[in-house]
């Protein structure tokens, strides 16, 4: 690398030109860093290789792009110019001024304090009551989306239901209570193209512990569950709706007693059956 | 926004630079016509992208706009400086993408060639050209690897297949043969 403690020319060169290897790079920057001769020496390298530069062919850049880096320097003058603050040349030309709205050289508070404090309290109450007033509306808003989200919900659910109870194809099957709950009953509309079941039940109210849970059981496999659902007060009719796969062939439906929560597979005893 | 003085004789580098420094705007308008071909056609040629080539070509006019006062005479050429960086930073953004790290110096840059008027540009565009086009294929490929690819000379020897011996001797020939058609 050195040439009698400098850089040797040819590795100006190749400095130059950044094609140094990386570890040589550093070290001949570093001398060239304290040692004004090789530092003007690579200077003129470098000068000389961008020449290079001149090799390639030509192209004038779009004219959107001085466009555009001229409206960023006007923009960030206008800005600077806005919310300049006085420099000290300023400040001293306005003390050289006598003026009524200087504040006095005695230490006395001019006229003009008396009026700008009590704009600035304003100010000052104005922007908490704004603040106060952008939290209203930004936890109004959030509750408007919310509610908005639970319209469009319920929107395609009903679009659901129609579509499923118009279809020609939707099978109907009236479920019977078991000697577990003997009075109770229920009606599932079933689509198999569709893979939807929409259903209703009249039964007892259960324990906190405990869910009802809807399956249809296929003609081939384990039965396979459209939900669990929990009735509200005696008399009151829901309907609870459900995805299923689709295609199915179903050649029945029946309600269990589990665990609340649900479970994969059947455990508890059957309050409501129907065959399709 | 003439580069030109009233009379029509051409206004040097540092003069326009001064304007800058006084905010202006037409003098850097005046820099940018003179420069800015050169410059986007160096960083384009190295990134083989008009976007990018376009972002350096604006943040190193900006860079004049907001610290030209930071520019020194005594220190080097401002076309010499322009090229440099705009150089250096195209390399740097492949080398970003190979995970290469290191920072390419663009302080100090002494260019003894006038490239200020449009006649200058064009006669040293030919010339260099010339030279390019009259290199060895080896000293060509070797240069072009190194100054528009940012490969080191281990880089190249391994890409080329020769010497590490060899690929410096062609860099150094051809850098040598640039120095005399330049002189």
């Amino acid at each position: 690398m050195t040439n009698g403690g400098h850089i040797r020319e040819e590795d100006l060169q190749l400095l130059a030109l950044g094609a140094l290897p990386e570890e040589e790079y550093a070290a001949a920057r570093t001398h060239a860093a304290g040692c004004a001769e090789c530092a003007a020496k690579l200077a003129e390298e470098r000068g000389r290789a961008a020449m290079l530069a001149l090799a390639v062919t030509q192209e004038k850049p779009a004219a959107t792009i001085k466009a555009e880096l001229f409206a960023r320097i006007r923009a960030e003058r206008e800005a600077e110019e806005r919310y300049r603050w006085p420099t000290k040349s300023a400040v001293e030309e306005t003390a050289k001024t006598p003026s009524a709205e200087r504040p006095a050289a005695d230490g006395k508070i001019g006229w003009w304090t008396w009026v700008l404090a009590p704009v600035a309290a304003v100010l000052l109450v104005a922007t908490v009551v704004e603040w106060r007033e952008n939290q209203r509306l930004t936890t109004e808003l959030e509750s408007t989306n919310h509610q908005l989200v639970e319209m469009v919900n319920e929107r395609q659910r009903t679009e659901m239901l129609v579509d499923l109870l118009s279809a020609p194809d939707t099978q109907s099957v009236k479920l019977a209570g078991t000697p577990e709950a003997e009075k109770a009953w229920g009606m599932v509309r079933y689509n198999p193209r569709k893979g939807a079941v929409l259903y209703t039940a009249v039964l007892p109210t259960l324990p906190a512990d405990k869910i009802y849970q809807m399956w249809l059981v296929p003609a081939k496999g384990a039965p396979i569950s459209a939900g669990v659902f929990a009735p509200g007060a005696h008399g009151t009719r829901q309907l609870w709706t459900a995805e299923v796969p689709m295609n199915l062939e179903v050649k029945a439906f029946a309600v269990t007693i589990e665990p609340a929560g649900g479970v994969p597979q059947p455990t508890g005893p059957k309050v409501l059956v129907g065959a399709v | 926004m003439r580069p030109e003085g009233t009379t029509g004789e051409l206004v040097s580098d540092w003069s326009l630079l001064e304007r800058v420094v006084r905010k202006d705007e037409s003098a850097l308008s005046a820099l940018y016509d003179r420069y800015s071909g050169l410059v986007f056609s160096e960083a384009k040629r190295i990134l083989r992208d008009t976007g990018a080539a376009e972002e350096i070509l604006q943040d190193l006019f900006y860079q004049i706009w907001k610290t030209a006062e930071r520019f020194d005479a005594a220190r080097g050429s401002l076309a010499g400086w322009l090229l440099v960086a705009a150089r250096n930073r195209a390399i740097s953004r492949l080398r970003r993408k190979t995970g290469k790290t290191e920072e390419l110096d663009e302080n100090g840059v002494s260019l003894k060639i006038d490239l200020e008027s449009t006649v200058a540009q064009s006669l040293l565009l030919d010339k260099v050209r010339t030279v390019m086009g009259s290199l060895p294929e080896g000293q060509r490929q070797a240069l072009e690897f190194a100054y528009f690819e940012g490969m080191s000379h281990t880089e190249i020897a391994e890409k080329t297949g020769q010497p590490l011996g060899t690929v410096k001797t062609r860099i150094r020939s051809a850098m040598e043969t640039l120095k005399q058609v330049l002189s």
